[in-house]
């Protein structure tokens, strides 16, 4: 058994040597299609990012009456926060309140002024709340409606911020299903092209095949090497791939650093170094074998 | 050996109906013959032989080999019945990409021959046909005599029971026509079956041996002992 493995790789791996240009274009259109398939995750990635960065801009506030007591206003925290939707809650007193916005108007002289000819601070204390999913916030607002102590409650802003909540989530959903329906459309285009390529490599060979069966060789005496030799093709291209991706993703990176300055390419794709090597080496045999089973099987009637 | 009852064999011929290439063929081949089979381009030689490797199956009648009814034959077992018969092509048929001493071996290989005994059994059959000294030698390194040496070294390595030899000589000179029938009669009196398709009336009247002559896929002579080509 480990004889015939081995003679199945030797052979696989002399043919690609001996057919060297053919090898080398498999090869290369393999590493374009990887290259696509790298460039999908990047705007799967960013997407991602894009459409988390929105959501977490998205939050709704519960202001509280001047007159709310601290530990009455901490009760109904716990309250929402023991909602299953909610992803955070932040209380904000109201001295925090006021020292926040002092200090993001510390170079406003006259706000500094007016503020302090008043005798008593102005501001509300609120609780900041964010939900797992921005379709969440209406059924946040509305418990918090329900709330024993809604008496205390002076505003909540989900109201005004309905249309906007609603319009990230509409924008969310888009690109996540765009998103999926072009990666779906590249990566058939991709296999469409790989399978066409590997097909014509065997193409090449028909007339040995052929030979092949008249000598006597068995449907797997024969494919054997070819699917090898197809995971061969993936296995190279997937390797030149990472070797060509880095580069470029570390090139690109600051300029999408410069237009989304939280998200940073390069970053997710070296923490994820070991994923990303292994998905590409599994789009690279799985396509490189398959087209090969496919494409072998129509010289193998005779 | 091998046995034909009645056996014809039609091609479909798009958009111009049928063609019976061969017409209730009966023939009786035994162990250790050698056969000529001769007759005029389309007299159905190569057809005939075609249904002995299994490329091609009868319309109608048996064919036999071994007492292994081909008819039956399940196409997983049909490897197993060409690695019973060697084959020798016009066009050689050989494997472009590998070496003359990988087009030998692979057909041991896919015998399941162990690595030592097919290192060991490739040069000495190629020592047999005169290739000795072109065991690295690709197929387009060798002229159309040595291709023709290498195919029937390849036909001989797994010493099968019946060689099928289709217009062997159809592309050489004299010299290396000479040369492939001399290796085919010297295969013949080792105890190997040939069959030889052929319309070199001299090659034919050279090894006078069984000549069987076809016509319109039709059996019109069967000469058993010292034939010759008549027409």
């Amino acid at each position: 058994m480990k004889k015939k493995i081995k003679r199945i790789f030797d052979v696989a791996w002399t043919n690609f040597r001996r057919n060297t240009y053919t090898s080398i274009g498999t090869t290369g259109i393999m590493v374009l299609v990887l290259i696509l398939f790298s460039g999908l995750m990047t705007v799967n990635f960013l997407s991602d990012e894009i459409v988390s960065s929105l959501q977490d801009k998205v939050d709704v506030s519960a202001y509280f009456k001047q007159d709310a007591n601290e530990n009455e206003i901490l009760e109904v925290k716990k309250d929402v926060e023991a909602m299953p939707n909610v992803k955070s809650v932040t209380y904000i007193s109201r001295e925090q309140a006021l020292a926040d916005f002092k200090a993001r108007h510390a170079g406003d002289a006259l706000i500094q002024d007016s503020l302090a000819e008043l005798a008593e601070n102005p501001l509300q204390a609120s609780l900041n709340i964010k939900a797992k999913d921005t379709s969440k916030y209406a059924e946040i607002a509305n418990a918090l409606e329900g709330n024993k102590y809604r008496t205390l409650i002076d505003k909540i802003n989900y109201y005004e911020n309905e249309a906007v909540i609603q319009r990230v989530e509409g924008i969310a959903g888009g690109l996540k299903n765009w998103g999926l329906l072009a990666t779906l459309v590249l990566a058939v285009i991709a296999v469409l092209v790989t399978f066409n390529t590997i097909r014509l490599t065997i193409y090449n060979q028909k007339q040995e095949i052929e030979i092949m069966r008249l000598v006597g060789g068995s449907n797997w005496q024969i494919k054997a090497p070819y699917l090898v030799e197809g995971a061969v093709y993936g296995v190279i291209a997937a390797g030149v791939t990472a070797v060509l991706f880095y580069p470029m993703a570390y090139i690109i990176s600051p300029r999408i650093a410069s237009l989304m300055p939280e998200v940073s390419v390069i970053s997710y794709f070296i923490s994820n170094f070991f994923q990303y090597i292994f998905l590409i080496l599994l789009a690279g045999v799985l396509l490189g074998t398959a087209s090969s089973l496919i494409a072998i099987r129509k010289f193998l009637k005779i | 050996m091998i046995k034909f009852e009645d056996v014809s064999a039609v091609y479909h011929v798009k958009g111009n109906g049928e063609f019976k290439a061969l017409d209730e063929i009966n023939l009786h081949i035994k162990h250790g013959e050698f056969v000529s089979l001769v007759g005029p381009s389309g007299a159905g030689k190569s057809t005939l032989l075609k249904l002995l490797t299994h490329e091609l199956k009868p319309t109608e009648g048996v064919v036999t080999v071994e007492g292994m009814n081909l008819n039956d034959l399940p196409q997983s077992e049909v490897p197993y019945l060409r690695r019973k018969i060697g084959t020798v092509y016009q066009d050689f048929k050989l494997l472009s990409n590998k070496t003359t001493f990988e087009n030998v071996a692979f057909a041991m290989e896919v015998c399941g021959v162990e690595p030592e005994e097919i290192a060991e059994d490739v040069p000495k059959v190629l020592g047999i046909v005169g290739m000795a000294d072109k065991m690295n030698n690709f197929p387009h390194q060798l002229s159309g005599g040595e291709k023709q040496r290498l195919a029937v070294a390849r036909a001989l390595i797994h010493r099968p029971k019946v060689i099928l030899a289709d217009e062997p000589t159809g592309n050489l000179d004299m010299v290396n026509t000479y040369d492939v029938v001399k290796l085919l009669t010297k295969i013949n009196e080792l105890g190997t079956t040939i069959i030889l398709a052929t319309h070199d009336h001299e090659v034919v009247n050279a090894i006078g041996r069984r000549v069987i002559t076809m016509d319109t896929g039709k059996i019109v002579r069967d000469q058993m002992e010292q034939g010759k080509y008549v027409i």
